[in-house]
């Protein structure tokens, strides 16, 4: 099964690359960004690419973990895995409530809302200095331990990060071809429909929305406690952006095209430093042109390539490559 | 306290007119291409900054080089329609979204390149002699920016009711292959709406400039505004958006003036949500039940 | 016993009365058809019969439970499926995953269970893919199972509309025009199609403008005008009431096969 070979190939990049490539900053510094965005990306697809419900606010949740773990390990002297939960009891609270009123809208509508709900977070996070440190952030946010195990150099934290990594993307595999999996693409098919086939639709977008929020304020207090510091600017509009542009740039509706997407969009900066003054001009320019040339994304966009080219006729299972035009 | 909310009204209008303007912009493209176009904010700070260079760079006389601004940022608007939009039809409504934040980023990038970080002033149209209306008091720049937008609304509005051209344009947006078999060149429509949109952005770029100042980045929040105002109205209603816009000014401007003016962006969002919520489709836009 | 009631079902949208003070009971195990020229309701009422849209007035009673105030999703709990006039399939996903979310009731694993993929949600799986493959093949699909439904024909498009349904085991099936766009053969394969679901002793409830297959495969027949109950009876009552004929373009029905 593709599926699964696929998995393999991505656990196997995730273990070969800091043995080939020891310290080198971009396996274990921007790699472990790249696992984190990748993280994220997998959760917002599970939203967006699948049960087709625009988010330009994923990053507030992804905010609400970084700045629960980081208020309640520094300033309340929490252990950071309590902390952690917290965070992910906060964060899908808030989300539950949420989802019933965001989700009734739909298209644009929907993209403000979240969009809308994005910004106030941040601005809240700017604002209550007392609490969050306002715009100069948190910092001195101590590491995570596993047991004893202190998660406190580079290659840790790529071990940390990459097996969570993996595991996101494996959950999401298996959600995705399961029972529930199937109605969140069928309510993106036809809403009408899946209700008629007995899914509550409601439902399953709050469980979504909930379970993406989870995953990305899970992602936020990993964040918190790897760079041992956070500010609004990592959780700001700008960001929430960034990971709908990861979705789309790997194509929506694909888990692998999610991870792709992330590492692509993580690395083309690092790599566009070299062009200085014009790098924020190119990476517009790059941007603006494979959405053009790929409106289905890279990932999905090369993958149906491959397949015009082998002459196979079906498509990976469980990874749908299109919508109809 | 009567003269301090007279005085938040005035800014709330001043502001609520750009704000206006660009969604206004926001919604011709909707209408017309079914784009949502985050570059909008961009036009905004292309025409204020190419307008602060060619007056201060180049000692062109403010007018010209108003008008100068003007006209690079059309041309901008329909070279992007030309070379970016045009070339990705067919690309779901999210792909076009990257798209045009794609341009936004470029047209931020190639800011930056040509003029740096700085912020940028831009002297007033006509003095800075403050106007006196009770104990609240008015630059003549606010009455510029008022009035420079009630003007371009109402031409707007008479542009789409009662000209050919205007008509031409909407046909577009309600059915392309229609307007394309009586014989509308559909391709000159979305130029003409996408250089409109640049020129309204520019426009209320080069109003608001004296009093706002400009920079780089300064179209992103601009753009944010417009696309929440266009929202608020109801999107794809252009009067509904100029409401919107207004009306949005006027709760920030309000926002910061009684409550606090940090929050103030968060207050506006927060309305917004509230009106969503209750009215899924704005507060003038048609509801759309889809007939199964 | 009926297994459908509607009494004094009223629905208009704005000014316009969609249904009006309708009245009808359907028995289990027929074929019951609901004709009537366009516009005269025939859709609305089954939206209001699954619970889409909600009525002004009236009650609808599906074998004992009452149906008003239920969703969409509560309704086809009770064991009521349909298709579409406009086509509401999942062209996201593959042929077989459509007749599998068709599945849904019969099945029971939760997220946690499916994204950890334990045992249980493993052979549950096999079990949903091989009624996917039942569904199919009652319908006469099954070559093409391993197809996207975006890459269907339209005829195709159709029957997988009505092996979706299929496969969630309703009791009541309500069509929406399930043979428009069909040429003659499909037709004839639709025909004998619906009277197959009516023999696995699955009611249905048809809407068509196709007179032939109605009067061939109906055993009784409601007609609709301009939102009323205008006449019901047998297909060969139907055939000789003068209102219905009037109602139909001044007498001219084609009974045509
Ligand atoms: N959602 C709606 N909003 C407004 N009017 C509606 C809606 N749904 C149906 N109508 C109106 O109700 C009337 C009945 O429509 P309906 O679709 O039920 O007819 P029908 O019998 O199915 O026709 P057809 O044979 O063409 O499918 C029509 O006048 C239609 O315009
Ligand atoms: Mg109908």
């Amino acid at each position: 099964m593709s599926q699964r070979k696929g998995f393999y190939l991505l656990t196997l990049l995730v273990v070969l690359l800091p043995l080939l490539f020891p310290d080198n900053y971009f396996v274990t510094v921007v790699a472990v960004s790249a696992g984190l965005n990748a993280i994220l990306a997998v959760s917002l697809n599970l939203l967006m690419g699948y049960a087709g419900q625009i988010s330009l606010g994923h990053a507030a949740f992804f905010g609400m973990g970084a700045y629960t773990s980081a208020i309640l390990t520094t300033k309340f002297a929490w252990n950071p895995w309590p902390a952690m939960v917290a965070g992910m009891i906060l964060t899908g609270t808030i989300a539950f409530f949420m989802a019933r009123p965001v989700l009734k809208l739909k298209g644009h509508y929907l993209a403000m809302a979240t969009l809308g709900f994005g910004i106030i977070i941040n601005i809240i996070l700017v604002q209550a200095v007392g609490l969050t440190g306002g715009p100069d952030g948190l910092g001195e946010i101590p590491t995570l331990s596993f047991f004893g195990w202190q998660v406190d150099t580079d290659l840790r934290w790529y071990i940390v990060i990459g097996s969570c990594m993996l595991l996101v993307v494996w959950l999401a595999l298996n959600l995705i071809n399961s029972r529930s999996g199937r109605a969140l693409r069928a309510l993106h098919g036809s809403e009408v429909a899946a209700e008629m086939m007995g899914i509550d639709t409601t439902a399953t977008k709050t469980g979504v929305f909930v379970m993406a929020a989870l995953i990305a304020s899970l992602a936020g207090s990993l964040f918190a406690h790897q760079q041992s510091f956070v500010s609004p600017d990592s959780c700001d509009f700008f960001f929430s952006i960034e990971l709908v542009t990861m979705v789309v740039l790997g194509g929506m509706a694909s888990t692998y095209g999610a991870v792709f997407g992330a590492i692509v969009l993580t690395f083309l900066p690092e790599l566009l430093v070299v062009f200085e003054d014009f790098e924020v001009m190119i990476f517009g320019a790059i941007l603006m042109s494979m959405m053009i040339f790929l409106p289905q994304g890279m990932f999905v966009g090369m993958q149906n390539l491959l397949q015009r080219l082998t002459h196979r006729r079906s498509a990976l299972p469980g990874e749908d490559p299109n919508e109809p035009a | 306290m009567w003269d301090q909310i007279l005085q938040f009204l005035f800014t709330g209008v001043t502001v609520g007119a750009t704000y206006a303007l660009v969604a206004l912009g926001f919604a011709i493209i909707y209408n017309a291409s079914d784009v949502v176009n985050f570059a909008q904010g961009e036009f905004v700070m292309m025409g204020a900054m190419c307008a602060v260079f060619l007056y201060s760079g180049s000692g062109l006389p403010l007018p010209v080089a108003l008008l100068l601004a003007v006209a690079l940022t059309i041309v901008l608007g329909m070279s992007f329609q030309r070379f970016a939009i045009a070339r990705a039809r067919g690309a779901s409504v999210v792909s076009t979204i990257i798209i045009t934040i794609g341009a936004s980023i470029f047209l931020r990038g190639v800011a930056l390149l040509l003029w740096g970080k700085d912020i940028l002033a831009m002297p007033h149209f006509s003095g800075e002699t403050p106007i006196q209306l009770g104990r609240a008091t008015l630059l003549p720049q606010n009455l510029w920016v008022m009035g420079g937008t009630g003007v371009m609304v109402l031409a707007v509005h008479y542009f789409f009711h009662h000209t050919t051209l205007g008509k031409a344009v909407i046909a577009c947006s309600c059915n392309r292959t229609a307007a394309h078999l009586v014989g509308i060149n559909v391709g000159l429509m979305m130029l003409i709406a996408y250089g409109l949109s640049a020129f309204l952005g520019a426009m209320a770029g080069v109003l608001v400039t004296p009093i706002t100042f400009t920079s780089y980045d300064a179209g992103v929040m601009l753009g944010l505004k417009g696309f929440s105002a266009a929202i608020l109205g109801g999107m794809g209603n252009p009067m509904g958006a100029v409401a919107g816009g207004l009306l949005l000014g006027l709760i920030e401007s309000m926002a910061a003036g009684l409550i606090s003016s940090g929050y103030k962006d968060a207050i506006g969002f927060v309305v917004l949500l509230l009106v969503l919520f209750l009215r899924p489709s704005g507060l003038f836009g048609k509801a759309s039940a889809e007939r199964v | 016993m009926n297994l459908l009631e509607v009494e004094g079902l009223e629905k208009s949208f704005g000014g316009v009365t969609a249904i009006s003070d309708l009245h009808f009971e359907v028995p289990p195990g027929l074929v019951y058809s609901v004709i009537g020229p366009n516009g005269a309701g025939k859709t609305t009422l089954f939206n209001m019969l699954s619970g889409i849209y909600k009525p002004d007035e009236g009650r609808v009673r599906f074998d004992d439970h009452d149906l008003n105030g239920l969703l969409p999703h509560q309704v086809a709990q009770l064991g009521v499926s349909r298709t579409f006039q406009n086509l509401q399939l999942f062209f996201n996903m593959s042929v077989l995953d459509n007749v599998m979310v068709g599945c849904h009731l019969r099945s029971h694993s939760g997220p946690l269970s499916g994204a950890l993929r334990l045992p249980n949600v493993r052979r549950e799986e096999e079990l949903t893919e091989h009624w996917g493959h039942e569904a199919l093949e009652f319908c006469g699909l099954d070559d093409l199972i391993g197809r996207e439904a975006s890459a269907l024909p339209y005829g195709a498009l159709k029957r997988l509309e009505i092996a979706r349904a299929l496969a969630s085991r309703p009791r009541l099936l309500m069509m929406d025009e399930p043979a428009a766009g069909l040429n003659d053969t499909e037709t004839v394969e639709l025909r004998a199609l619906i009277r197959r679901i009516c023999d696995a002793g699955i009611t249905v409830l048809l809407v068509e403008h196709n007179m032939g297959l109605v009067m061939q495969v109906s055993d009784r027949i409601l007609v609709l005008d301009y939102g009323s109950r205008l006449a019901e009876g047998s297909p060969e009552q139907i055939r000789s009431d003068p209102k219905v004929i009037e109602a139909y373009l001044g007498g001219e029905v084609q009974y045509a096969v």
